[in-house]
């Protein structure tokens, strides 16, 4: 059965999200400006695991008082599927663009799991044997000498499990109102700690089906049901009303239920503006992934 | 709680490594008072010396000048030693875990050889402090030792891991033999400091005599300090790191072993 | 008075095997009945002569050199707490010297023959074996890189040698004539070694470590010493040696020699990575050779300390292990070099010399000829002989102990191939009977008529926990209960046995200037005074030379 909220259909239905792993890691700089900046470079080109091998996003912006070093920060979230594979995307994504930049230390976000991996133990090397250690309060950490000074990078990060691919689809009259809602929605997510969304803006404007109908092997193809351009089309079974346009999707990845649901929940509310016709969500029927989210739920 | 009040002054020093909470625990008051204690080679009992209060607990207080009792703590894993006067030789020697504070002044060897927990002295120590015994290869391996006053000879001789802390004046070969770990000089010391040293922290706050095996780097904040400022600053130890006020000289050494350590010299703006 | 009923009696000198007769025991001596007096209820235990350790370091400057190097060693050591009729000591790899007789007694050993002493701090060596309580002792004195011995050799003069080491065992009080390294520790002091028998060394011209093995035992049988030379071979620990330790058998060919720890002299290989067990050869060899005895020296997994007058070898050790070393040069004398130690059953070089010790005491075929030892403590602490014992009596122990070496290991040994066990009739050999043999002290290691009461009297069964030989329930010494139950519970201070070889009085005249020109200290404060050993038995030679 249908609900709305504030004139806008909400679906009985659920989107369907998948288990991952998370490991957090905390960028400290001398600024506040270096610290995004060092956050932005390594959550750059990491909006799917699909093409990008992980997906990243910052988590929040810390002021001093709340990061190890007393600095300012950023919380970075990484997202993989599986612990392995984690470690080594954290091993390049710092090494390439958090080692790279000025004044930043690097420490993990995560340090009661048990469950960790190496990156400082591996960045380590590029000392070229002049690097050192220093053992603190069950922590170990790396200072590796660089031409500005040193860097000091924790040894390992904690892994835990996460959750990966939650969303909503805002179906809207035209464009300008799907986009409006849409970032209307993602101002109200950023404020939730535990998840990040990892496309440009937050935003997914081409979302996509497993797989191809046409096409002999792709991984993933044009979600067509919700293509406004290709419904009536012959073959086509469109998911979309008569009054809908256009279509954006917010995919979300969260450390835990909580924050995801959470995050789901404040965006369908902000996302319920004029001229946005439904909100749905994205599913495989269940078949794949282990994490339901009812969007009947959430209201 | 366990309280224990001096009442007669040992002629010689006293063994009373049965002063630990690990003993205490799971003692009656009379068991307790029934401890053995040697007054040199002689087994007397802890209630010859002491006024015991208390029974089954791992907090003590231990009240009066002991000065001259010997191993209080040793190799503890647990629980609360609150010394009010002045302890003697070897305390927390081994110690693993739990917690040590001194009003007064302690001895030579505190916490030699420990492993983990806390000891902290408001007065002044001796020498040998966290370090390793004659022969052992190894000092302290873990665990923080604060020491409010000054201390003597060899502090952290030979220490692998841990952090110690000296707010008074300290003596010659300070972090001789280091082999990793922190010490902490806010008042600087005499001579030798660091001799052999191969990995570990040095930090003075006051300049320093070097020997001519240390070799100048740098002059910086490193990022690392921030951790131990922040550790120190819970336990009510200051150490500065802000650009505004100065920054370290780093000398690296000792060469003659080749050893990579490092010393850091509070160099303050303005000097 | 005593006497000693129903045990089962283990006397080899006097063919007694395993069986229950009494021993009586009267005025300190095993004599043929007594009345009245204790008696000890031994049914359902064994009695064997006292052990005899033949080959030990217990005492003097370089044992007190090691104690000093290794005082962690000596904060682990268990505790001997003074008691009414005990002293305080500590225990571990370099007892001292009253835990050195406690722990001894403890075993049922009652004769120690500290192997290596220089002329030049014997003092030392004796006032530690005066505070070595219960056993008796003996001591053998370090000839073969003695200068003023070497210069007489090399230049052919064996006769003023043979006077000059008389006059130097008489000063030094006692027993008998130590090598070691022969010419290496006197190359040692120019930083060289002696490893080619037949080649002279540094400091020489044409001296080499056969003519002074030959030297010395032509001189120590031509003063028909009681003990035969006691020698260290040359190449101690080096893979390969045994071509060195053939030879060094062929040159004493004709007279009697004892070859210290063989087990460190049997390698073959070139090197650490392909050393592995020659033991087979060494046997052969020495099996052939009926004139020689040896010691085992066998190797105990576990802590040690090395010390030793081979100095070279101890540097090298010294770098292999990268820790503490500690070397003494004993002026125109000898050396002495100090390398804490430990051998790992995961080590292939360990787990080959583990085995080593083993292969020869079970391939040597007469056990009065073989002898138990670990070259305390070099290869392991006398207080694991009991280890030994177990690993010789048990077939199927000591085979499930050679399955658990690296697979690598086991190829390089054939112990795993051995069948033999010892019965207990040649474990009292080995640890007693022949010793004293050897030693040439004929009142001790068995149970005749007018033998010295030293007797271990040992539970049949050991405890669950123990080993045979580990706890005996009676020691007795000179006939006086010294342990019981495990508890020291007397004892005398023991003998040292000494012999007063002949030599010309004449030969001073010519040591005297000679020691005044190189020496450091005084002539007239070199040699020990009688009067500085307490209990000396002067054991009689015969009045002739040979």
């Amino acid at each position: 059965m249908a609900r709305e909220l504030r004139g806008v259909e909400i679906v009985d239905t659920y989107a369907e999200a998948f288990d991952m792993r998370v490991s957090r890691v905390i960028i400290t700089a001398a600024t506040e400006g270096w610290a995004r900046t060092a956050a932005v470079s390594m959550t750059g080109f990491a909006t799917s695991v699909i093409g990008c091998k992980v997906e990243a996003g910052i988590e929040a912006m810390l002021p001093a008082s709340d990061t190890p070093d007393g600095r300012p920060g950023a919380s970075v979230l990484v997202f993989a599927f599986n612990a392995e594979g984690l470690g080594s995307r954290l091993v390049e994504r710092v090494g390439q663009t958090v080692l790279t930049c000025a004044t930043t230390a690097c420490f993990d976000g995560l340090p009661d799991v048990s469950e960790r991996v190496q990156v400082g133990g591996v960045l380590r090397h590029f000392g070229d044997k002049l690097q050192s250690s220093k053992f603190l309060d069950g922590r170990r950490y790396w200072r590796v000498p660089v031409m500005e000074g040193e860097f000091l990078v924790e040894e390992s990060f904690g892994t835990q499990p996460a959750i990966g691919g939650g969303n909503l689809l805002i179906l809207a009259r035209d464009q300008s109102a799907a986009l409006t809602a849409a970032e209307a929605a993602v101002a109200a997510m950023r404020q939730v700690r535990g998840i990040i969304l990892p496309f440009p803006g937050g935003i997914v404007r081409a979302g996509s089906k497993v797989g191809a109908k046409r096409y002999k092997s792709m991984t993933a193809s044009t979600n067509e049901a919700y293509c406004p351009t290709v419904r009536g089309r012959v073959g086509i079974a469109s998911e979309l009303p008569a009054t809908v346009n256009s279509v954006l999707e917010i995919v979300i990845d969260g450390v835990d239920r909580a924050a995801m649901e959470e995050a789901m929940r404040v965006g369908l509310d902000a996302a319920c503006r004029p001229d946005v016709v439904q909100i749905t969500a994205g599913n495989y029927g269940g078949k794949l992934g282990t994490h339901l989210f009812r969007l009947h739920d959430l209201l | 709680m366990i309280t224990l009040t001096l009442k007669e002054l040992p002629s010689v020093p006293l063994e009373a490594e049965v002063l630990s909470p690990d003993v205490t625990a799971g003692l009656s008051n009379d068991a307790i008072r029934a401890l053995p204690v040697y007054l040199g080679k002689r087994q007397r009992r802890i209630d010859d010396f002491f006024d015991v209060d208390g029974s089954s607990s791992d907090q003590i207080t231990i009240q009066g000048d002991a000065a001259r009792v010997k191993w209080i703590g040793r190799a503890m894993t647990r629980g609360h030693i609150r010394i009010t006067g002045n302890t003697g030789m070897h305390l927390g020697a081994y110690m693993s875990g739990g917690t040590i504070e001194v009003s007064g002044n302690g001895a030579d060897w505190v916490g030699a050889e420990m492993s983990g927990g806390l000891i902290r002295i408001d007065g002044n120590a001796g020498g040998q402090i966290g370090a390793a015994y004659r022969g052992s290869s190894t000092g302290m391996r873990d665990g923080t030792i604060l020491i409010g006053g000054s201390a003597g000879l060899e502090v952290g001789m030979r220490m692998k891991r841990g952090v110690i802390a000296i707010g008074g004046p300290v003596r010659d070969f300070a972090g001789l033999q280091m082999k990793g770990g922190t010490i902490i000089l806010a008042s600087g010391a005499e001579l030798r400091t660091g001799a052999w040293m191969m990995r570990g922290t040095i930090i003075s706050l006051r300049p320093l005599p070097l020997m001519p095996t240390f070799a100048y780097a740098a002059t910086y904040l490193p990022d690392v300090l921030r951790i131990y400022a922040a550790y120190l600053r819970g336990l009510g130890f200051t150490l500065p790191f802000d650009q505004q006020q100065g920054a370290y000289q780093r000398y690296t050494g000792d060469t003659s072993v080749p050893g990579k350590g490092e010393i850091l010299i509070w160099n303050p703006r303005g000097a | 008075m005593l006497r000693i009923t129903g045990g089962k009696v283990y006397d080899p000198a006097n063919g007694v095997d395993g069986v229950i007769q009494d021993i009586c025991i009267d005025q300190g001596r095993i004599v043929a009945s007594a009345e009245g007096g204790r008696t000890i209820d031994a049914r359902g235990m064994l009695v064997f002569p006292g052990g005899v350790d033949v080959h030990t370091h217990v005492a003097g400057g370089a044992l007190n050199f090691a104690r000093g190097l290794v005082p962690e060693n000596q904060r682990a050591a268990r505790k001997f707490l003074h008691g009414k009729d005990r002293r305080a000591g500590l225990g571990g790899m370099t007892p001292t010297t009253f835990a050195t007789g406690y722990l001894y007694a403890g075993m049922g050993w009652t004769t120690v023959n500290e192997a290596a002493v220089p002329v030049l701090t014997a003092k030392h060596t004796h006032e530690e074996l005066h505070d070595t309580p219960i056993v008796d002792k003996s001591c053998l004195l370090l000839m073969a890189n003695n200068e003023m011995v070497l210069d007489l050799l090399e230049a052919g003069e064996i006769e003023r040698a043979r006077h000059v080491v008389a006059w130097l065992i008489w000063a030094a009080k006692v027993y008998g004539v130590k090598a070691v390294n022969p010419g290496g520790v006197a190359a040692w002091k120019w930083g060289k070694n002696a490893s080619a028998l037949h080649e002279t060394f540094e400091g020489y011209q044409s001296l080499t470590p056969a003519k002074i093995i030959a030297g010395l035992a032509q001189i120590v049988d031509e003063l028909q010493l009681p003990h035969p030379l006691h020698l260290h071979c040359n190449n101690l620990g080096v893979p390969g040696n045994v071509a060195t330790t053939v030879e060094t058998m062929q040159v004493l060919e004709g007279r009697r020699a004892h070859l210290a720890h063989l087990q460190f002299h049997a390698y073959g290989g070139d090197g650490w990575s392909n050393m592995h067990s020659e033991a087979a050869a060494v046997a052969d060899a020495f099996n052939r050779h009926t004139n020689l005895t040896c010691d085992a020296g066998a190797v105990l997994f576990g802590d040690a300390v090395t010390i030793t007058a081979d100095g070279p070898w101890q540097h090298l050790l010294y770098q292999l292990t990268g820790r503490k070393w500690g070397n003494l040069d004993v002026e125109n004398e000898t050396g002495c070099g100090i390398v804490p130690y430990v051998y790992k059953d995961r080590s292939l070089v360990n787990a080959v010399q583990w085995a080593v010790g083993l292969e020869l005491m079970l391939l040597i075929t007469d056990p009065w000829r073989v002898f138990l030892t670990t070259d305390h403590p070099n290869g392991g602490c006398f207080w694991r002989y009991p280890e030994i014992v177990q690993l010789l009596m048990d077939v199927e122990f000591r085979k499930e102990q050679v399955r658990r070496l690296p697979e690598a290991a086991q190829q390089r040994i054939v112990l795993g191939d051995l069948d033999r066990q010892y019965s207990l009739f040649e474990i009292a050999i080995i640890t007693s009977a022949g010793p004293a043999r050897a030693l040439g002290l004929s009142n001790k290691g068995h149970l005749g008529i007018g033998a010295d009461a030293d007797i271990a009297i040992y539970p049949e069964q050991p405890d669950p926990d123990g080993f045979l030989f580990s706890y005996p329930r009676y020691v007795l010494k000179d006939g006086e209960i010294v342990v019981e139950e495990g508890e020291v519970i007397g004892g005398s201070e023991g003998r040292e046995f000494i012999v007063r070889p002949q030599f010309d009085a004449g030969i001073e005249a010519y040591i005297r200037p000679l020691f005044q020109q190189i020496y450091t200290i005084s002539f007239d404060n070199y040699p020990v005074a009688l009067e500085r050993l307490r209990h000396p038995e002067q054991v009689t030679l015969p009045s002739k030379p040979a």
